[in-house]
């Protein structure tokens, strides 16, 4: 299970099968140039494989006013 | 992916760029298109005094720590707003924010200047995000002006001035479309205003704030909510996607080619500017934008008070009929 959070709206979700952050921007239609995808403390390109047990954070990045 | 400079892995994918880079080469690229942005535009020098708008956000908070680290003289301006559960804590990132670099920060408070966002919500018709930007403009360049500061500078990036380009665009607005761009010279009661990131997309902004280790603010306006400036950076995005590298060249080529043939439009048809009677702040009518506000809240402010008065006092009539009534009731 992949667990994600994503801010700065404060939602949880958990994803069962997730290869890559591709898959991960595709699943919560955001572009790659949406949003950072972070793991451990350090940025993740949407290359990058995930896996079961992973703790992510999506961090959006259009400013809303 | 590799970096594109020392082959590292990397951490920042730019597709815009087709490109990417690691944490170190990321901050070199970054800092390298803020000096380009700076130089191509003359945007200003290190004998200018700069000072820089900073809402919180990760846009203005990376400004400024770039243009202190490149060493330009900088000053911070924070204007609190008085928008409750938002303007504390953005004020508070701020504050944290300078003194952990050790930054000038100078604050303005709105409630203190009559203008407290939150009553101005209350009582204008129309939507409340222009008259913030307004009231932000206007004391920004005032505070600018009132205490000898060369240069205005804000975090507008690449989005930003994609989006209102795009949407100055829509209306056709001459006006905006004349003077929009990284720079707008110093003019009769206006201190000269920059945008240094405006080669900077809001992606690499947020990377740069992430690996400097910024604390920003985040959280949405509660009063934004539905802004169509958001809805249109959502569509820009749908086409960098699809065509990446397509919003730097519609804001690049309408600077190239498309500003000036506005600007000579306005130098013949645009409204002449004065100085406001009360504020002496530039301003095309008799008394400016914010003072007309400053007065409508007043007024307003007035008549809710002389209501509140009606009130209490028809209240008392009540509690005292009552009474008597009591009173005759028992006697």
């Amino acid at each position: 299970m992949i667990t994600v959070h994503i801010e700065p709206d404060g939602e949880t979700l958990q994803f069962r099968s997730l290869n890559t952050v591709l898959q991960l921007l595709n699943k919560l239609g955001l572009r790659r140039m949406e949003a950072l995808i972070i793991r451990d403390g350090g940025l993740l390109t949407p290359d990058r494989r995930l896996h079961g047990g992973d703790a992510i954070t999506v961090r959006t990045v259009i400013s809303r006013g | 992916m590799k970096c594109k400079r020392c082959s590292v892995p990397a951490v920042v994918a730019l597709p815009n760029h087709s490109t990417g880079f690691c944490a170190e080469c990321f901050l070199l690229f970054f800092r390298r298109q803020i000096e380009t942005g700076i130089r191509r535009r003359k945007l200003f020098t290190f004998e200018d005094r700069i000072l820089v708008a900073l809402s919180g956000g990760k846009d203005s908070l990376s400004l400024m720590l770039e243009l202190h680290e490149l060493g330009y003289d900088v000053t911070g301006l924070h204007i609190d707003l008085h928008i409750p559960g938002s303007s504390g804590p953005a004020r508070g990132k701020v504050e944290n924010f300078c003194a952990a670099h050790g930054l000038r920060l100078e604050v303005v408070e709105l409630e203190r200047e009559g203008l407290p966002m939150d009553l101005v919500k209350r009582h204008v018709t129309r939507p409340v995000c222009s008259v913030c930007g307004k009231v932000k403009r206007h004391y920004f360049n005032r505070f600018a002006l009132k205490n000898g500061f060369t240069v205005l500078a804000t975090g507008h990036n690449l989005d930003d001035e994609v989006a209102r380009l795009f949407a100055n665009t829509l209306r056709w607005d001459t006006a905006y479309l004349s003077d929009q761009g990284p720079e707008l010279p110093a003019a009769d009661g206006f201190v000269r205003k920059v945008k240094p990131l405006w080669r900077l997309t809001e992606f690499e902004t947020a990377n740069y704030a992430f690996l400097k280790g910024i604390e920003i603010h985040s959280a949405a306006c509660p009063y934004s909510s539905g802004a169509t400036f958001t809805s249109h950076k959502k569509l820009l995005s749908e086409l960098e996607h699809t065509s990446p590298g397509s919003k730097f060249n519609f804001y690049e080529r309408f600077l190239a080619n498309g500003r000036e043939v506005f600007a000579a439009h306005e130098r013949t048809a645009g409204a002449e500017v004065t100085p406001c009677v009360s504020c002496g702040s530039p301003t095309s009518t008799d008394l400016c934008g914010v003072c007309r506000i400053r007065e409508m809240l007043i007024e307003k402010s007035a008549e809710e008070a002389a209501r509140d008065a009606d009130r209490e006092s028809g209240r008392d009539a009540a509690s005292d009929t009552r009474y008597d009534a009591t009173r005759g009731g028992n006697g």
